[in-house]
């Protein structure tokens, strides 16, 4: 998955653009992310429903991938079926 | 060039402008009379700081390069963390993301105006020289009850905000007397205080300090007690990240009379540009700063030293210091993209030929040292990080 690809999911309103990404299936509200939305929602699943958060950056603990909320929804994210966790805020810049 | 042939330093642009407000300040409500070229200027002074074109002055982190479409992009990468979005911002997994000259290559196969909504949406510092800003230079966003203050009351300020343009306003209320609190965080701290203990000084002192950890409730309802004590608020969050610390500007404006709450962002505190990043070069950029000079003959760069840190950091005084004598509660949002064309428009209707010949000189300056500026004494202590913080949570979390 190249960087700077928006993803849409197909479960809920959440929207991502990839940071970093390897060959895994990029998975919101348990189903399958694309760059299109399905015509047909597929079910929000209740072990992927925590919700994304506007401008929180996701990762998964090997850091092969990272995404970044740019649109909040239900779902919450995973990759192959491994929730993808929060990233700690970023430090303050020091100077310019 | 031979060091003794160093070319005399020419006037920071606006200086003149900022003088203006400040002499106001003085004329409306007591400020001891500074100077605007010393507000504007001491960073760089002190920091020896010269004049770098298409590179930000000082640690040069911001860098000014053509895209594909001939128009000039900005781009800010002083968070080593920030180069992880590179790959996302070009589309291209592969490029050096250490390498200002691959980033600026890339910066070529990309149209300007693509590359900042992009960027914006990664919450990269990003801007170009074309771009009009995109929300208003002084936005009231809320107006709350009003408080009459008895005579003699010194005001209270809580000042959350971090680098400079926030800190900058805060230092102005502590000269106008007021007693002012800044406040950090315990994970995210103001970096200045380490890298730049000169410029933090000057605009830290007399203030007291309070290092708050926000993951503690118990902290953080102190913090919103002081907070309904204060009169002036400065914050520069965005404000999604205010309400992920737990912060409701709105509901703390209704709770409290009087209130004057002054957001500081890049370019706007509300709809979508409050997402977007902003810092004093690239904020200087996208108010028009670069264009101008160039329209002027000075070329291609930045205007001063992260301008829009000193001249938000002016008008938000200003702003705050009227607002309080109104009594009436209110949330100022302020846009420093916006600020900096404020301050350019306001400036060319006050006498043309002088600024355009001001930014001429310049962009032509390139290699000069920053202009030398008295440096400020310092008249009080710069309080130790969190040195105050028990003295003042415990005594709100009491109330």
């Amino acid at each position: 998955m190249k960087p700077g690809t928006r993803l849409k999911s197909a479960a809920c309103d959440t929207e991502v653009m990839v940071i970093r990404a390897a060959e895994g299936q990029i998975e919101c509200g348990g189903a399958p992310m694309g760059e299109a939305k399905p015509a047909e929602a597929a079910p929000l699943a209740a072990d992927f429903s925590a919700g994304t958060l506007m401008g929180k950056r996701y990762v998964d603990a090997a850091g092969q991938y990272e995404l970044l909320c740019v649109k909040p929804g239900k779902g919450s994210l995973s990759v192959d079926g491994q929730a993808l966790v929060v990233k700690d805020a970023k430090p303050l810049p020091a100077s310019d | 060039m031979p060091a003794d042939r160093t070319p005399p330093a020419p006037a920071i642009p606006l200086a003149r402008w900022a003088d203006r407000q400040l002499q106001a300040m003085t004329t409306w409500h007591g400020l001891p009379r500074l100077d605007g070229a010393t507000l504007m200027g001491e960073r760089g002074a002190n920091g020896g700081y010269t004049i770098t074109g298409t590179t930000s002055a000082g640690l040069g982190g911001s860098r000014l390069m053509p895209a594909r479409d001939g128009e000039w992009f900005a781009l800010t990468l002083i968070r080593e963390v920030d180069r992880e979005l590179l790959p996302a911002l070009f589309g291209d997994a592969a490029i050096d993301t250490g390498d200002w000259e691959a980033i600026a290559a890339a910066v070529l196969r990309h149209d300007a105006r693509d590359l900042v909504q992009t960027g914006r949406t990664l919450g990269l510092p990003v801007a170009r020289v074309d771009e009009t800003p995109a929300s208003p230079a002084i936005d009231v966003m809320l107006r709350g009850e009003r408080r009459d203050r008895p005579e003699g009351h010194r005001p209270l300020v809580v000042d959350l905000s971090a680098i400079w343009a926030g800190p900058l306003s805060g230092h102005l209320f502590w000269q106008a007397g007021m007693e002012v609190l800044k406040v950090e965080s315990l994970t995210r701290p103001d970096l200045i205080r380490r890298d730049d203990p000169e410029t933090f000084d000057r605009i830290n002192q007399g203030k007291a300090s309070l290092l708050v950890d926000f993951t503690d409730d118990a902290q953080k309802v102190a913090l919103m007690a002081l907070i309904r004590r204060a009169d002036i608020v400065i914050e520069a969050s965005r404000p999604r990240a205010l309400r992920h610390l737990g912060i409701d500007a709105g509901a703390l404006m209704r709770e409290t009379p009087g209130l004057v709450w002054l957001s500081i962002t890049g370019h706007g505190a509300s709809g979508d540009p409050a997402d977007w990043v902003g810092i004093g070069n690239d904020c200087g950029v996208a108010g028009g700063l670069t264009r101008a000079m160039a329209d002027a003959g000075g070329g291609i760069g930045y205007v001063g030293d992260a301008i829009a840190d000193p001249l938000t950091g002016i008008v938000a005084a200003r702003e705050g210091l009227s607002a309080l004598r109104s009594g009436v509660a209110q949330q100022i949002g302020l846009s420093m993209s916006a600020i900096c064309a404020m301050a350019l428009a306001e400036e060319r209707a006050h006498d043309r030929a002088m600024i355009d010949a001001e930014l001429c000189a310049w962009g032509q300056a390139i290699g000069a040292p920053f202009p030398t500026v008295s440096p400020r004494a310092l008249t009080a202590p710069v309080r130790p990080i969190g040195a105050d913080t028990a003295h003042y949570l415990n005594a709100f979390a009491r109330c």
